[in-house]
């Protein structure tokens, strides 16, 4: 860079006696960064790892191995489970070998499996033939995937379902799931319905209900903003399929809402608010 | 009142520069004028985003509108500003210091006209919305590949720059054997130094990870060791803003004041700090990160502690110049001194506005770097109200104060009054209060950063209602301030008063001005092993870890 004069050499031009005083103010400044590091190489490495060896059960030589890096992982000792039946709710993990599959999901072969097996009840686009049967369209890849995977794995229980989604493998629920996402993107207009219902149903769906500790609806469920990947949209979706979701989960008879969210929330809202937000959701065109 | 240079005493015993004569000019002004119209632009579009955090109605405000304007904010800020000012100022400190022509003149409009290029590149990549993703590179979301490129273009150039600084020094120490550098200079090359030492992480980080991400040539990447690799870029980088300012101080500030530099070897080693310790600090950025283990967060925690050490150096060595000052202008007692300093004159104003807010930013830091305090901060407003008021309070209100030295000089002209700088000034600094400190406080409510809008019809939000109406007053006032400071450097360039032609540069001396020094104190060569062996102790484990053991990697999210 800019100067390097040999161990024992001044700049040219200067006294030789010079020379004492540049190696002073050279090992003078080696020494100060030396002590700092060291200091702070001893309580980074050694004194603090030493305090917090005993509340985590750890040898010394344990902890020191955790402080530098060398080992990984929680000290923390396992909670005892809890006493509910913790069955595992969801066994999708957005990990990226599943981000990947549904990024590259084949829709050639979305749309010949959808034909064969889903558009007699879902229809070709997405738009179901009842309104007791999902409309597929507006709904993302993440959202359709998340569904078919848990009626696969038994997180979640219908019977027509179950059987088609325990036919099929994975790969192929994912070009299914990206093959919907895609056919109904042409539906993107359902967001664009006439909402309409009560006042306060109005303010449960966009404001929520603080009192009851009940979030707004479109605080998630709005397209690409806010809740996690897999959250549904609800705009457009049909009334009677809606509603008795909300049921199921304010039953339990459904259960595969990560968290119990959705469960939390559709026990506080009343039956009457149940169906009412179903009606606003759907919408009219 | 006329410029710096007549109100305060020149020695005449070094040769003046003449103001037609001065070769690095038109590249200065061309170099400041640029970072000047970033500023501004960011400026407007500051305003516009407080307002679209407040519970008042603002026009335009969707999410993507917003985090385009704050992708185009932070990058003017932080990189267009900072990089083309420091460039500018680098120049034109190693004429006027050295009073030698600066070598490779050619080399350094070429590089001024790649960071153009730059510049449009990453500009209309933001402005098309195919760059929203702040200033930070935090993968996997990532932008067009041109931003990135232009972003690469603008570091380049700051190269191309510290190379000619560095080159300058040693030009002038082979000419002037065994003669001390001027402090200034050695503080310019201290920051080349800085930088290049700096942008290696960023730089890497761009060119195997993000570049090749944005280009689609990689479908995953290591977040851990992206993050890390900027790390080592994010706390110098902010060093590199500052030295400017830390220059105005040494420099400039004593001479303005009426005094001298109470110690010059106390600069050097402040300067030489600096280097030491900004580098080999910046995981403290990542303390609430999972990739990497206590004991190197601690280790370079405690490194960052020592970066308070060339800032209290400062503090006092800065205080006690304004003391010899304010007592030769015939002050007495343990604080009559402060009253007689010259605060009419725009550095002296400058600098003790700066050392006020200098103490509120640094209170703040001092939390973040705390991990218990950190982990209670982190993703909340305080951050970014820090950070704003140590950028505006201490980088930009001395950025504001040296172009109010450098246009005399570059101009020919005086300023016929101080009384609009100084009005500037206090604008600056009363806008940058009432913007930042409540914004400190609804940080300390939780109110959390990087969100396009907040929903006033929650009542914990509403609280927070008032307090954001209040930082958008003080970001106007930030505003007004901004645009009068473009007004009075354009009004020197129109102004119709006689160009006179003698300018000297008020360079500060110090009261015992530096004989002979050790190589230590005048030059790099020492400090670039120290801080070659800091960074391998502090960062040689926490990167080697991505490659003894790879972790998963993340799906790239490109916006385009």
């Amino acid at each position: 860079m800019a100067e390097h004069p040999p161990s024992d050499q001044t700049p040219a031009g200067a006294p030789a006696e010079q020379a004492a005083v540049d190696r002073h103010w050279r090992r003078l400044a080696l020494a100060a960064v030396g002590v700092a590091v060291a200091v702070g190489g001893l309580l980074g490495f050694v004194i603090i790892p030493a305090g917090q060896r005993e509340h985590s059960h750890l040898s010394m030589d344990a902890a020191m191995r955790r402080a530098a890096g060398l080992e990984a992982g929680s000290p923390a000792h396992p909670q005892p489970p809890a006493a509910i039946n913790s069955l595992p709710v969801s066994q999708v993990s957005w990990d990226p070998a599943i981000m990947q599959r549904l990024a590259a999901g084949n829709t050639a072969r979305g749309a010949e499996l959808a034909g064969q097996v889903c558009a007699a009840c879902h229809g070709e686009t997405g738009l179901s033939v009842t309104s007791a049967i999902p409309s597929l369209a507006g709904q993302t890849s993440y959202a359709i995937y998340k569904q078919l995977h848990d009626f696969r794995t038994g997180a979640r229980v219908q019977p027509d379902m179950t059987a088609v989604a325990q036919s099929l493998a994975v790969g192929d629920l994912a070009s299914i799931a990206a093959y919907y996402a895609a056919a109904s993107q042409q539906y993107a207009a359902l967001g664009m319905r006439d909402l309409s219902g009560e006042t306060e149903i109005v303010r449960v769906a966009w404001e929520g209900d603080t009192r009851r500790r009940i979030p707004a609806c479109m605080s998630c469920h709005t397209n690409g903003v806010g809740g996690p990947i897999e959250t549904p949209a609800l705009l457009g979706q049909n009334r009677e399929y809606m509603a008795a979701q909300l049921n199921a989960y304010a039953s339990g008879a459904r259960k595969n809402d990560v968290y119990g969210r959705m469960r939390d929330i559709s026990r506080r809202l009343t039956p009457h608010e149940r169906e009412q937000l179903a009606r606003y959701f759907q919408g009219t065109l | 009142m006329a410029t710096l240079a007549e109100t305060i005493p020149v020695p005449r015993s070094e040769p003046a520069i003449s103001a037609g004569k001065l070769q690095v000019r038109r590249l200065v002004v061309a170099h400041v004028w640029v970072a000047i119209a970033a500023f501004a632009v960011a400026c407007l579009l500051g305003v516009w985003q407080m307002w679209a955090r407040s519970p008042l109605e603002a026009p335009a405000h969707t999410a993507a509108n917003y985090f385009r304007s704050v992708t185009m904010h932070g990058v003017s800020m932080a990189y267009v500003l900072t990089t083309f000012f420091i460039m500018g100022f680098g120049y034109f400190t190693a004429e006027t210091a050295l009073k030698r022509p600066v070598p490779g003149l050619w080399l350094a409009w070429g590089a001024f006209w790649l960071g153009i290029a730059g510049v449009l590149m990453a500009a209309l990549a933001i402005i098309s919305g195919n760059a929203s993703v702040l200033f930070t590179f935090y993968p996997p979301l990532t932008a067009t590949v041109w931003f990135y490129v232009g972003l690469v273009l603008v570091v380049v150039a700051s190269w191309v720059w510290c190379l000619i600084m560095i080159f300058a020094m040693q030009a002038w120490k082979s000419a002037n054997p065994g003669q001390a550098v001027p402090l200034v200079m050695f503080a310019t090359v201290a920051n080349a130094v800085m930088w290049l030492w700096t942008t290696v992480g960023v730089a890497t980080e761009l060119l195997f990870q993000v570049i090749p991400a944005a280009l689609g040539l990689n479908g995953m990447v290591d977040v851990g060791l992206s993050r890390t690799l900027f790390s080592w870029t994010l706390h110098a980088i902010v060093y590199f803003w500052l030295f400017p300012s830390y220059i105005a101080f040494y420099t400039m500030f004593p001479r303005a004041a009426g005094g001298r530099l109470y110690s010059d070897t106390m600069g050097r080693l402040a300067f030489i700090l600096f280097i030491i310790y900004s580098l080999p600090v910046g995981l403290h950025h990542l303390l609430m990160d999972p990739e990497h283990s206590n004991g190197f967060k601690y280790l370079q925690t405690f490194l960052t502690a020592l970066v308070s050490v060339p800032t209290l150096l400062t503090i006092f060595t800065i205080t006690a110049s304004a003391e010899v000052a304010g007592r030769m202008r015939g002050g007495t007692g343990t604080f009559g001194w402060i009253k007689t300093l010259p605060w009419g004159r725009p550095m002296v104003l400058a600098t003790g506005l700066a050392f006020l807010m200098l103490f509120w930013g640094g209170g703040g830091g001092l939390i973040n770097m705390s991990y218990g305090m950190n982990a209670m901060v982190h993703n909340t407003s305080w951050v970014t109200a820090h950070f704003h008021l140590i950028f505006g309070g201490t980088v930009v209100i001395m950025y504001f104060a040296i172009a109010y030295v450098m246009w005399p000089t570059l101009t020919g002209r005086s300023f016929p009054s101080m009384r609009p700088l100084n009005v500037q000034l206090w604008l600056w600094f009363i806008g940058m209060m009432v913007m930042t400190l409540p914004w400190h406080w609804t940080g300390l409510q939780g109110q959390w950063r990087r969100i396009a809008a907040f929903d006033y019809s929650n009542p914990l939000i509403a609280s927070w209602g008032p307090w954001v109406i209040v930082s958008l007053i003080g970001g106007i006032i930030l505003a007004v301030s901004a645009l009068l400071f473009v007004w009075n450097l354009v009004t020197l360039h129109r102004s119709s008063s006689p160009r006179f032609a003698v300018v000297e540069v008020p360079y500060a001396e110090a009261v015992h001005p530096p004989g002979r020094l050790p190589a230590s104190l005048n030059g790099f060569g020492l400090w670039n092993v120290i801080v070659a062996v800091l960074m391998l102790l502090a960062y040689g484990y926490p990167i080697a870890q991505f490659f003894i053991d790879p972790p998963p990697q993340a799906v790239v999210h490109r916006l385009h």
